[in-house]
């Protein structure tokens, strides 16, 4: 009976040490708030990766410290910031994708500023800055994914349209995910709707009766069951056109010389993410440093090998793997932010009814 | 009064005061972040969206999935926590370390080991999502069930069969109303889990397999639609308060208790065991070897290559902030792990004492139940308003992901120890008092034994609930304080076959630190 308290003392020593060591590490905001080093927080999802020299050399020569808070998912983090809006829980977002902006706009999330480096932006993306509130800062593209070696084995030709995938051919061999649960499934739905028109559902119907599957996330997708990422049955899957460099960073050992999957560049659509100031900062003079630099040479050529994207600026060499595998494509099916908006419901809705979802 | 509803009426002065510890916790873990986030959403015309009938069909969809999850979670688990509790054979304690394991399995790890095993037979649907289902929440009926059934004593039974009661009857009128309420706690914690449930649902599920849980996630983060998520969250909050009252409301009948002596199992009862042993282990360890499998496997054969990747290199993705450092988030999980089994067993307990000693009425005891029942998205969204900004940013402190884990397992700690801790025989209270013992001292006499096991067992099982969880750790950890789970989603979240291999070994030394750590604060328990 009596080890009792001492049981509770040992524990609860043992917690404050846990919290001292979970603390320790981080400085505090009111240290931060007086006249010395200034900290920024930067809300990202959870995909968001730079070089830690990159992020070391930028807070050296700044005199501001990066703090990197994570709001889960991309939709998730829009959410809380819309939620937050006026009254911030970070200082910059970064990651808000053209599916999602418009609500942010509407909500009053973001502060505008032009970033002095907006200059060097590819010209296709300097005019989708919705007055100068947000800033693209990279884009990537989702495509279908063909696993090479399966169709070589197969003896049969890949599919190289949106149309192919309804042709009997190619009967119960393509996978995607469920729009409503994964940014890549809503990201080709959006496709085969700028695609199609109104005629989308119909197109959709005749990927049903071909036998399309749909996965509840990439993950499950790209590993349980596309052919080349696990031990799955179908060899067409949606992706990203940068899966294929992805495959040779992320090998085993040597790399091999070239990826067993590829890219079918047509249907592909365009996701942009971008960065912003939160309204209601206190640091917006700092806040505004950030924004320059996630748009600077250094961040921009960084951003390809570790989020697999490609850089918002027109001036930046593309790594070897990404010019030899990733498809760039030229054309890549877009709809208009607003449009997306106000009909992302109705859209998902609609494709339950014909899926059967 | 008989010796089947105890009154702690002999309480220590302290126990009076007992209920402020959930109740300061749960106003401002739950209550603050619940309150902000209705700030930001509710307006008048909320109250329109009730009318809409998808929440409601998702609704009953969930029940009827819940309800068959749970008769099959306790169809397996109950044979198991009575072997794994009442028999003494060696590597006992590491048996009942593993059946906690599945709990703690990250979904899509679970999701992918029942595709590849099921997935050809059953396909995505009901079948394979009430499986999965079952298989998570073994740990659930086994430590909530076997708390109770490990104080029963095996003399009542065997007196029943002198009496020429049969093996079964003995079972139906001696040990089964004794286990009663601990049965219905177990099985309302599994159907609101199954109820909740949103990885397995979405990875595993179709139109017809959904949750209000996934509904909410797509209204919130798709949609951006809030008026209808705060709906969706309020009717599943409606439903699991039901669930949770009806389970609060059984009464145990056949006060039996006896320290936790085990049997030695002798004759057929050894045949029994082994079978029952042999089929947990099985169960168990089937996903599991899957895991190891991946973790050795490449396309060129096997290889070391994603065990060497972890333990060798100091961060995985050299030079990048992606994932960080694996041992880091081991240790991390660790911590947290443990702060959360003590934060959890503290207020858990002190709530349980208080729901017993009829300080606090009905309406508090369930509010120590509700957060099973809030989700991980209404939680998440509601403490970063609450502690995510100024004037109050608590994300630094790394105090935010363990405390929103406790109050995950807060009821989990109340469901073990409630069904034991009432059938505690309160005449121990009066004999020691009679004794003139002080009332304190008296009170300990009696429950102070029962309090310890059952604070053990329910303290493992939050260090579980910890080690596993991912939803609420997405919102609110920092970019550089990842938990394993985290590490394994990132990881999973690119391709490329190091993704794979590597989340693979992460998921397995996860199942290691949670056999480990369950077994130790077992061990850890009996001894104390």
């Amino acid at each position: 009976m009596k080890r009792i308290p001492t049981v509770t003392v040992a524990l609860i020593a043992t917690s404050m040490f846990v919290l001292a060591a979970c603390s320790s590490d981080s400085p505090s905001s009111e240290e931060t708030a007086a006249s010395g080093p200034v900290t920024v927080q930067l809300l990202t999802h959870d995909s968001f990766a730079l070089s830690e020299d990159v992020i070391a050399d930028f807070e050296a020569s700044s005199g501001i410290t990066l703090e990197v808070v994570s709001g889960g998912d991309a939709g998730s983090m829009v959410a809380g910031a819309i939620l937050a809006a006026g009254a911030p829980t970070a200082d910059v977002m970064f990651g808000v994708d053209n599916t999602l902006v418009t609500r942010t706009l509407d909500e009053g999330v973001f502060e505008p500023y032009t970033s002095p480096e907006s200059s060097a932006l590819r010209p296709e993306l300097a005019d989708q800055t919705f007055e100068g509130r947000v800033t693209p800062i990279d884009f990537g593209d989702v495509c279908i994914n063909i696993d090479d070696t399966w169709f070589a084995a197969e003896g049969i030709a890949a599919p190289t349209t949106l149309e192919d995938l309804a042709n009997p051919t190619y009967k119960d061999l393509l996978v995607v995910q469920d729009p409503g649960t994964s940014s890549p499934g809503l990201a080709f739905l959006l496709s085969t709707v700028s695609r199609y028109g109104d005629a989308w559902p119909d197109y959709w119907q005749r990927l049903r009766d071909n036998g399309v599957k749909v996965s509840g996330s990439w993950s499950d997708a790209y590993y349980g069951d596309f052919t080349f990422g696990g031990g799955g049955d179908r060899p067409i899957v949606v992706s990203y056109a940068t899966s294929p460099p992805a495959e040779i960073v992320y090998a085993e050992g040597e790399p091999p010389a070239r990826p067993s999957t590829s890219v079918m560049t047509d249907g592909c659509y365009r996701q942009i993410e971008y960065a912003g100031i939160l309204a209601g900062t206190d640091q917006p003079a700092a806040a505004q440093q950030v924004i320059d630099w996630l748009l600077s040479p250094e961040v921009q050529a960084d951003i390809p090998l570790n989020m697999f994207v490609f850089p918002a600026r027109q001036d930046i060499p593309l790594p070897a793997v990404f010019t030899e595998f990733a498809a760039q494509v030229d054309s890549a099916e877009q709809l208009p932010a607003e449009f997306v908006a106000e009909n992302v419901g109705d859209l998902l809705a609609k494709w339950g009814s014909v899926m059967g979802r | 009064m008989t010796i089947t509803t105890p009154t702690l009426h002999r309480s220590p002065g302290w126990l009076r005061w007992a209920w402020l510890v959930p109740a300061v916790f749960l106003v401002i873990f739950l209550g603050v972040p619940l309150v902000s986030l209705a700030a930001q959403i509710v307006s008048p015309d909320t109250i329109s969206y009730f009318t809409d009938p998808l929440p409601w069909r998702v609704a009953g969809l969930a029940t009827g999935q819940a309800l068959l999850s749970t008769a099959l979670a306790l169809l397996l688990g109950l044979p198991m926590a009575n072997v794994l509790t009442r028999y003494r054979f060696p590597g006992r304690r590491w048996a009942l370390a593993l059946a906690t394991v599945p709990f703690v399995l990250p979904t899509v790890v679970v999701a992918l080991a029942f595709r590849a095993l099921l997935g050809a037979s059953l396909g995505s649907g009901l079948a394979i999502v009430v499986l999965a289902h079952a298989y998570l929440n073994l740990a659930v009926v086994v430590r909530i069930v076997g708390a109770r059934w490990a104080t029963i004593d095996p003399r009542f039974e065997t007196v029943a069969r002198t009496l020429r009661a049969d093996r079964l009857t003995a079972f139906r009128t001696v040990t089964l109303p004794a286990l009663a309420p601990a049965i219905a706690s177990a099985a309302a914690i599994v159907f609101v889990f199954s109820f909740t449930s949103l990885g397995i649902v979405l990875l595993l599920g179709d139109a017809n397999t959904r949750t209000l849980e996934s509904l909410v996630l797509r209204q919130t983060s798709v949609l951006l639609d809030f008026q209808g998520a705060a709906i969706s969250a309020a009717i599943q909050a409606m439903v699991v308060g039901s669930v949770l009252l009806w389970a609060a409301r059984q009464r145990s009948s056949g006060g039996t208790f006896r320290g936790g002596h085990l049997i030695r199992p002798d004759g057929f009862a050894r045949i029994v065991v082994g079978i029952v042993i042999a089929l947990t282990l099985l169960i168990v360890l089937a996903p599991v070897a899957a895991l190891v499998w991946s973790s050795l496997r490449s396309s060129s054969g096997w290889t070391l290559s994603w065990w060497s990747s972890v333990f060798g290199a100091q961060t995985i993705d050299a030079g990048s902030t992606r994932i960080g450092s694996p041992l880091a988030a081991m240790g991390r999980s660790l911590a947290y792990a443990l702060l959360t089994g003590i934060v959890a067993a503290i207020v858990g307990g002190m709530a349980a004492v208080s729901v017993l000693s009829g300080r606090i009425g009905r309406a508090f005891a369930l509010a120590t139940a509700l957060p099973l029942g809030i989700s991980a998205a209404t939680l998440g969204l509601g403490t970063l308003l609450a502690y995510g900004r100024e004037p109050l940013d608590l994300r630094a402190t790394g105090m935010l992901v363990p405390m929103a884990h406790a109050l995950i397992a807060v009821p989990l700690v109340v469901a073990v120890a409630t069904p034991t801790l009432r059938a505690a025989d309160s005449r121990l209270v009066t004999v020691a008092a009679t004794l003139r013992a002080r009332p304190s001292r008296a009170w300990w006499t009696a429950y102070g034994p029962i309090l310890r096991t059952v604070m053990v067992a329910a303290g493992g099982l939050a260090c579980a609930v910890s080690l596993g969880e991912f939803g609420a750790a997405s919102f609110l950890a920092r970019a550089d304080g990842l938990t394993v789970p985290l590490v394994i989603a990132r990881l999973l979240g690119r391709p490329g076959e190091a993704s794979f291999g590597v989340a693979a070994v992460m998921a397995v030394i996860l199942v290691v630190m949670t056999t480990a750590l369950v077994a130790a604060v077992d061990k850890g328990g009996r001894r104390s």
